[in-house]
């Protein structure tokens, strides 16, 4: 208690001191004021019953005027110590006789007053008349001194002092119990408000105090106990059900699908809220219809219930329908419930179903349902939870989806960002394979041209001079289509593909041979061996394809299997027919390595480009390639591996039929007989010397000029001197003037001699299918002498029937 | 009472003759019948005025046995036999007093045979020589006889007005007056000089 604020004890203390005060003093007041006024009367009355029996007596003194006696008589007075005076008067008013004697004349009225007693001075002074058988015969003045009633007040405040001094002690006492009595409750109820609020302890109750007032106190104070017993119960419950809202939320925002979202909302609702069963429907707007898309697991309700995942509900006309209509629906008792779903519930022993729904951008996308064996189970708290928390689920849920196209965008990006990058790198890549090609090829034409003349027209060579030159025409040609191979890096699609039966087995057999080094010779430099085991089909059809393209992708196939295999194991390379289709047939090459394999992420990136498993090593081209050729030849590709199991590759080929490519087949055209005068226009004097050589030992008279203007001069000088020209030959890249002007030129001297233009980028012009204007044909470098021939052959045919 | 009343008409008696007086002459009329009147009331009375005034005051302080008065309003007879020493004095002394509603009346006579129904009777000093006559004559009568004759209480007269150092004394035979049926009242004895008969009745 403050010192500052006034106590009960005190205050109540001071109430009985004054009040008691204030009624003694009252009580003491109206006593002794009664006392006056009784006193008073009495001794007016009692004054007046002496003055008349001395009136009475002087009657006759006053009558027969004698002084002396009335004298004698007034002298009664002596019995009454405080008549201060007494005087007779005559009936004229005279003063006939006075009391007590020698009281000088002074002392008394000259004249009697008003008959009667009154109060003056400290005295009370009366006069009475003198009366004999109605005859007034004078008047009897008394005067009486007021001090036996002083006397008496004297007493009385004695008495009064001594009842108030008996009294204060009295009223402490009493204010002492009855404080005791009142202060008591009123501290044992602060007790208990303290106790409750310090401790929070809501359940203590004040006792009974046996005082109506304070019984009605701590009567409406427990109530209040109860009542905020009963706040601070719901607040702990919403409390609990905040935090449970928040660890769902939580739990699920770390959950990237719906199904873990699901499960994780459904854990936390039958361990913590907690409910009997709980479950999540999707909703089929088209159906419309709900499936089971998860199920609580706890109490084996879901068995009970016989729901599976993936079980279609009928949406009843009144709970469901509500629910996928927007509404929280809460059933008390679902044996109340005529329809399916809920008696369903109800088969199974649940009472109480809440079914809150799912909704996201206002459309309602599945359900939550809730269930307790017990019914009325669902306090207006909980359904409140319940539908927060399907708001909750539902964005969650929400933000899955967007995260799923967020993150296929992002995947997208990247692979477009992969293939620009990949584009821009083969762009720059192919620049340089086209430079570098134009060089190779120039530099290896003569080599070309020279072997084939020397093969076609040295009947002398030895055998073995025969077999070197083959050899060197074999790597001619396999320098050739490097440098052609260099460039399909960056093409995208060979738009002319030259398709030719290519026999599988042949082509396996060359790539193995090709790449022993690789599986065999440097495994074994390591100590490591590979078996490499061949298991091919007799009577393989052929199929169509560029044959080069399938060896390089069987070389890549067998590069891999090998670099699977560190430690060496068997390498099968197997082809068979399978006829899965009525009318044709297909040819299956399958590459298996017995190596370490590979894990499903890897399985499904290795055919992205520049994805690797060989670091440094790899460029991650390898099984793009594969693939690339796959497509181009409308075959199909499965890739079985797994984790130390091995890995097989199987190629899918059509097999070729003799309707698929009737025009593959090229006639090979007769060499011409005629001489013709050629012109040759090159700035390669290597390339002019071997072209002339060769040409002209076809019999054909050769021009040859360095440079384009000297061609296109030449040309005009022949025709000048009328020799005419029967055919050009030009090359396309040359400083300064090149073959599309020399051609232009040509054309312009001579619209009907024909125009052969060689490039080092012949193949591509073919492929781009953009013969220059003035050009009859492309011929790519390094040029082979049959090709030679044959255009000479066909163009001269042509003007020679033109002309 | 009765001087109060005699006051009051002698008021009345001056206003009427105050009316009659001019307005400018009423103050200095009034003082000097003022002072008149005072330096009138303030002369010693008479002897026979207090005498008369005596007389009557007897009829106060005397209780007449009951049954005397034949009718209630039978006047209250104060006598007075032989010469009369009082004259006028005596009538303005009763004229309008009462003694239990009987009107007092005086009547004067000259023989005791005369008296009748008096009850007081004033015994003149001129009777002084027939005075055993007419005591005797009075005889059974409850007549309160009165007498100023010297040493006549002692001849049996109930009350004797003595004259002493000026002032009228009482000496009261009390044998006599109960003889005659009379209470005195113990008031008046007190103040009177009580006497026996000389004949020692």
């Amino acid at each position: 208690m403050a010192a500052a604020s006034p106590t009960i004890r005190r205050t109540l203390m001071r109430m009985i001191f004054l009040s008691s005060g204030a009624v003694l003093a009252l009580t003491i007041a109206s006593f002794c004021t009664y006392e006056l006024v009784n006193f008073r009367q009495s001794s007016v009355q009692q004054l007046r019953t002496l003055s008349r029996a001395i009136a009475t007596n002087s009657t006759a003194a006053l009558a027969f005027d004698n002084p002396a006696d009335a004298a004698t008589v007034l002298a009664a007075f002596r019995a009454e110590p405080h008549i201060v005076a007494a005087a007779l008067y005559d009936a004229g008013g005279r003063l006939f006789a006075t009391y007590p004697r020698g009281l000088p004349a002074a002392s008394f009225p000259s004249h009697p007053g008003p008959m009667g007693y009154a109060f003056g001075h400290s005295r009370l002074t009366g006069f009475q008349p003198v009366v004999e058988d109605s005859q007034r015969l004078g008047t009897l003045f008394v005067q009486s001194d007021l001090e036996a009633m002083y006397a008496r007040l004297r007493l009385y405040a004695l008495i009064a002092a001594l009842v108030i001094a008996a009294s204060l002690p009295l009223a402490y006492l009493i204010s002492r119990r009855l404080q005791q009595r009142l202060v008591q409750p009123i501290l044992a109820l602060a007790d208990t408000a303290r106790a409750v609020s310090d401790r929070h302890d809501y359940t203590v109750r004040a006792g009974r105090t046996g005082i109506a007032e304070f019984d009605l106190f701590t009567g409406t104070f427990n109530q209040m106990l109860t009542q905020v017993q009963q706040s601070d119960g719901k607040l702990q419950a919403q409390l609990a059900r905040l935090g449970l809202l928040q660890h769902i939320t939580r739990a699920t925002g770390e959950r990237q699908d719906l199904a873990s979202i699901f499960q994780v909302v459904l854990g936390s609702l039958e361990e913590n809220l907690p409910v009997d069963f709980g479950g999540f429907l999707l909703y089929d707007p088209v159906a419309p219809s709900l499936s089971i898309s998860t199920l609580g697991v706890a109490g084996g309700f879901a068995a009970k219930l016989g729901l599976t995942e993936g079980l279609i509900v009928p949406i009843d006309p009144n709970g469901l329908s509500r629910c996928v209509a927007g509404q929280l629906v809460y059933e008390p008792d679902v044996q109340q419930v005529p329809f399916a779903f809920p008696q369903r519930l109800a088969g199974a022993g649940l009472r109480s179903v809440v079914i809150a729904p799912l909704i996201v951008e206002n459309q309602v996308f599945g359900v939550l349902v809730c269930a307790r064996a017990r019914a009325d189970a669902f306090s207006s708290g909980e359904c409140e939870f319940l539908r927060q928390l399907s708001e909750h689920v539902a964005l969650a849920s929400h933000q899955v989806r967007l995260y799923g196209a967020l993150q296929q965008a992002y995947n997208d990006l990247r692979q477009s960002q992969h293939t620009v990058m990949q584009q821009e790198r083969l762009r720059a890549l192919g620049q340089m394979a086209s430079g570098i090609a134009h060089d190779i090829n120039n530099a290896i034409s003569p080599v070309s041209l020279y072997t084939e003349s020397l093969l076609e027209r040295e009947p002398g060579l030895s055998e073995r001079a025969r077999g070197y030159l083959v050899t060197i025409q074999r790597a001619i040609e396999d320098v050739a289509r490097t440098v052609a191979r260099m460039r399909e890096f960056y093409r995208e699609r060979e738009a002319q593909m030259t398709l030719e039966r290519v026999d599988l087995n042949r082509a396996i057999l060359q790539v193995v041979d090709l790449t022993r080094p690789r599986w065999s010779d440097l495994p074994q430099q390591r100590g490591v061996m590979v078996d490499l085991r061949t298991e091919l089909a007799a009577s393989l059809p052929d199929v169509m394809g560029a044959e080069h393209e399938i060896r390089d992708a069987l070389t890549n196939l067998i590069f891999n299997a090998v670099d699977a295999m560190p430690g060496g194991g068997t390498l099968v390379m197997r082809t068979r027919v399978v006829r899965e289709r009525e009318d044709a047939e297909d040819v299956v090459v399958e590459v298996c390595d017995s190596g370490i394999g590979m894990d499903e992420d890897t399985r499904r990136r290795c055919l992205e480009p520049f994805y690797t498993t060989k670091g440094e090593r790899g460029t991650g081209l390898g099984l793009a390639m594969v693939y690339g050729m796959v497509q181009r030849h409308s075959a199909e590709l499965q890739i079985d591996s797994a984790q130390g199991q091995g890995t097989t590759v199987r190629l899918t080929f059509p097999a070729y039929t003799a309707s698929a490519v009737a025009s593959a087949r090229v006639a090979r055209q007769p060499v011409t007989n005629r001489r013709l005068r050629i012109l040759l226009v090159d700035d390669d004097p290597l390339l002019i010397k071997s072209l002339q050589d060769t040409l002209q030992e076809d019999g054909h008279q050769i021009t040859a000029t360095h440079g384009g203007q000297a061609g296109i001069d030449a040309f005009i000088a022949a025709r000048q001197r009328g020799e005419g020209i029967d055919v050009v030959i030009t090359d396309l890249g040359m400083p300064h003037v090149d073959g599309r002007k020399v051609a232009s030129a040509v054309k312009q001297a001579s619209p009907t001699t024909p125009v052969i233009l060689l490039t080092g980028w012949g193949q591509r012009m073919i492929a781009a299918n953009d013969t220059p204007a003035h050009v009859d044909k492309v011929l790519s470098k390094p040029p082979r002498l049959h090709e030679l021939r044959a255009a000479l052959a066909e163009l001269t045919e042509s003007a020679e029937l033109v002309s | 009472m009765h001087r109060g009343k005699q006051k009051n008409g002698a008021v009345r008696m001056r206003r009427l003759r105050l009316r009659a007086l001019p307005r400018a002459a009423l103050l200095l009329c009034a003082a000097l019948l003022a002072a008149l009147h005072m330096s009138a009331a303030a002369a010693a009375p008479t002897e026979y005025q207090v005498k008369a005034v005596f007389l009557y005051n007897f009829s106060r302080f005397v209780d007449w046995p009951a049954g005397s008065f034949s009718a209630p309003n039978e006047p209250f007879v104060i006598g007075v036999l032989g010469a009369d020493p009082f004259g006028e004095r005596l009538d303005e002394a009763v004229r309008g007093e009462q003694v239990d509603q009987h009107p007092l009346i005086v009547r004067r006579f000259s023989d005791v045979a005369q008296i009748g129904d008096c009850r007081i009777l004033f015994i003149d000093s001129s009777e002084d020589a027939r005075l055993g006559q007419i005591l005797a004559a009075l005889d059974h009568h409850s007549v309160l006889t009165v007498s100023d004759v010297d040493g006549a209480s002692e001849r049996g007269v109930m009350i004797q007005l003595a004259t002493q150092d000026n002032r009228v004394r009482l000496r009261i035979n009390v044998a006599s007056a109960r003889a005659a049926g009379l209470t005195i009242s113990s008031n008046l004895l007190r103040l009177a000089q009580i006497v026996r008969s000389a004949d020692g009745s």
